[in-house]
This record gives structure tokens, sequence and C-alpha cells, in this order.
């Protein structure tokens, strides 16, 4: 069929109005307190007051500051000198898709201004000008949003599509005083939803970034040698603090351990460099039995 | 993670000291070893899998004049660098 030029002026106004209308709803914030406020976790603590507490005290609160040796020296060393290559948004979300993954909404212009603070917070540590990045960098971490709308339907994205904008995706959907509308989502309760951020990332541009190794000795290790819980019923014990490798109660808990040592004495004459070598030489049989009782290789990242 | 385990006498002189680690290590594709989350592209797993236990023994002789010893092990992990904790302890006294 042959498009008459009737037709291309439709095709073309049709396509101007879905860009427009797209454009419209992609709104991406300018500044550091503006994207915060599009994600603001803290009115999630008027009524989530115990879950609220045990994130703040979670390494997903610092998810920026705690990274930043690792994340200025992508930008400082990887980007600028290795590759070469200028930052840009699309860098800058190699590290922070994960650790804030809000940053995804963020102007071209504040991705890299974020990527510049993290680079002074580093670099001036204790001076001022450093305090002052690390401050602003604090209002960005891994938050009730990161999980619970960002990252929430990005598990099987064709199926459930985007997150619904101020929807909040939960394991039981329930809805409070309609603060907010919910959404059940059993996505949110499954390993692959954790394992999005805990395991080799894989970039849009097919880079990936090897922060820690966990979901791969998760799926091959655990899983292949027949386990079968998820990371949320070891790591979800003590509420949304999500302890791990910092927690010595849950490192506790995934190690076993056992020593066992048998005394004996040992014939004469046998070892060398004895007082006496006509005498019994006392000697033991130490055995350490360490298990691994994770899901997930130990130690990992 | 370190399994360090120790053999000393009455006097706190050490006769015996053994370390096994469990660690990765990250490499680039031309087999260089890397920290940079960026360039690592592949590891070297020395690490404890998933679900399994492993075993690490040592077969020790003391000199013939030895009455007492003091067995001591640790396990310690490693969060980064060197912050570690100790995550279980054991000691023994052998007399002999």
């Amino acid at each position: 069929m042959k498009l008459t030029v009737l037709h291309k002026v439709g095709i073309f106004t049709l396509s101007m109005l879905i860009a427009t209308f797209s454009m419209a709803n992609a709104k991406e914030a300018k500044s550091i307190d503006e994207l915060v406020a599009m994600f603001d976790d803290k009115k999630c603590a008027e009524c989530h007051e115990q879950i609220y507490s045990e994130w703040q005290a979670s390494w997903h609160a610092k998810a920026i500051n705690s990274s930043l040796k690792g994340m200025r020296n992508f930008i400082a060393v990887g980007l600028a000198k290795e590759w070469d290559t200028p930052l840009t948004k699309a860098e800058v979300l190699k590290c922070l898709d994960c650790h804030a993954p809000a940053v995804n909404y963020a102007s071209e212009e504040l991705a890299v201004e974020i990527g510049n603070l993290i680079v002074t917070a580093f670099e001036k540590k204790g001076s001022p000008a450093g305090s002052q990045a690390a401050e602003e960098l604090a209002k960005l971490n891994v938050g009730c949003y990161s999980c619970h709308n960002i990252k929430a339907t990005s598990i099987a994205p064709g199926l459930r599509g985007k997150p619904e904008k101020g929807v909040m995706y939960g394991p039981n959907g329930e809805d409070g005083d309609d603060f907010h509308e919910s959404i059940e989502s059993v996505d949110i309760s499954t390993s692959a939803f954790c394992m999005q951020c805990h395991g080799v990332y894989h970039a849009p541009d097919g880079e990936t970034i090897q922060c820690n190794t966990l979901s791969g000795s998760y799926r091959h290790g655990y899983l292949a040698a027949g386990g079968s819980k998820t990371c949320q019923e070891c790591h979800l014990n003590k509420g949304h603090l999500f302890p791990g490798g910092h927690d010595l109660d849950t490192v506790k808990e995934g190690l076993g351990f056992n020593l066992e040592i048998a005394k004996y004495n040992h014939l004469p004459g046998q070892i060398e460099g004895v007082k006496n070598p006509k005498g019994w030489v006392p000697s033991a049989v130490i055995t350490a039995f360490v298990e691994n009782k994770a899901g997930h290789r130990i130690p990992d990242g | 993670m370190v399994l360090e385990v120790t053999a000393k006498d009455t006097e706190d002189n050490e006769l015996f000291k053994k370390e096994k680690k469990w660690f990765e290590i990250g490499i680039d594709p031309d087999k260089d070893m890397r920290y940079g989350a960026w360039q690592i592209k592949e590891i070297i797993d020395l690490t404890l899998p998933p679900l399994q236990t492993q075993r690490e023994q040592y077969l020790v002789h003391f000199d013939t004049d030895t009455d007492e010893v003091t067995i001591n092990a640790k396990l310690w992990y490693f969060i980064r660098g060197g912050k570690g904790e100790i995550v279980y302890e054991e000691t023994r006294t052998l007399e002999y």
C-alpha cells in the first residue's frame, strides 16, 4: 500500500504527539532536592515507623557514602584514565542504578553533578567541600521507593511493565490508610529481585560491573546443590536492616565450626630434631571443619 | 575468611601456627589481578562454596620434653581489608 501525503502527515503528527507525551511523563530532576522530593522516603516513616527505623540503620540507607572509594575510583581512574571516557549519566548509572536507583530520574546534568560529588566527597574527605559533598550524597540511597517502586517490576519488565508512579509494590498489597496505592507483587519476595544488584551488574551497553558475585554462587552453587531458601528468608530476619557480612550474628548463622583434636605419642626415633631421639614424641592431629550454611559463597564481594 | 590454628607451650611460646584463607581473586581479561569492580571480568574462586564443609587437618609433633600444649583455633571473617572479627574460637589444653 502506498502512503499518501495525508497518511504521512498523520503518522508524523501522531509520532510527535507520542514523543511529547513520553517526554512529559519522563520528568527528570534537575537538583538532588528535587530528586529526593520525587521519591521522598521520609513520608513512609509516618505510617511505617518501625520499618523506616530498621532501614535507617541499614547499609541500604548509606549505599553511596559507604562505597565512595570504589565509585570514585570508577569515575576518576576507570572512566577518566583507563577508558578515556567522559562522565555521563549512562556511566554514573553503572554505579548508581543500584546504589541510588532514583538517579535514573535525574537529568543528564544532575547525574554528572552527582558523579563529581562522589569524587569530591572521597578526595576531599574531612575538608568543608568534602563534607558538604558527602552531606548531599547522603540524601541518596537504596530507599523505600528504590525497591518498592523503581526496581519493583524490573525482574520481569515484559510481563509487569514499568512501575506506576506513586504506587508501592509489596508482598501483600495492603493499602494502609490509602496514603498510597499498593500493588501485590510476588516479584519482590524472590531472590531474583535482590539479584538485580547483588551480583554481577550488566549495564545497558553490555559492560559488566563486578562488585560482588553473590547471585552467581547462589544460582550455580547453592541452588545447584539443592538449596531452596530465598535471600529474604535469611536477610530479612532483622527486618529492613537487611544484615549481611557486616553483622556478626548473620555471619555466625551462615557458618558452622567444629574442632577435633586427637592426642597421641608418636613412636620414638621417627621425628627428627627432638631433644630425646629415643623418647616418645608428644603429638596431635588437629582437624577443623568449616561449614558454609549460607546460600552463597563465603566470603563474597 | 581465615582459619588460624596455633599451639603454645605453658610459657606462651608459639610451637605451631597455620593459616588457611578463603577468598576470591578478581582478574581482568588479560588475567591480571584487579580490585576495581569495572576491571574484574572473571574470578578465580578460592572461597568456601555454599552448602559445603571443608576440612583442614594438621599433624603436629612437639618436643619430647613437652608436658602441656594449648591449641587455639580461630575463624576470622574479614568484611573488608584489615577489619576482621572472630566468628568462632576454640581452645583446648593437651597434657602429655
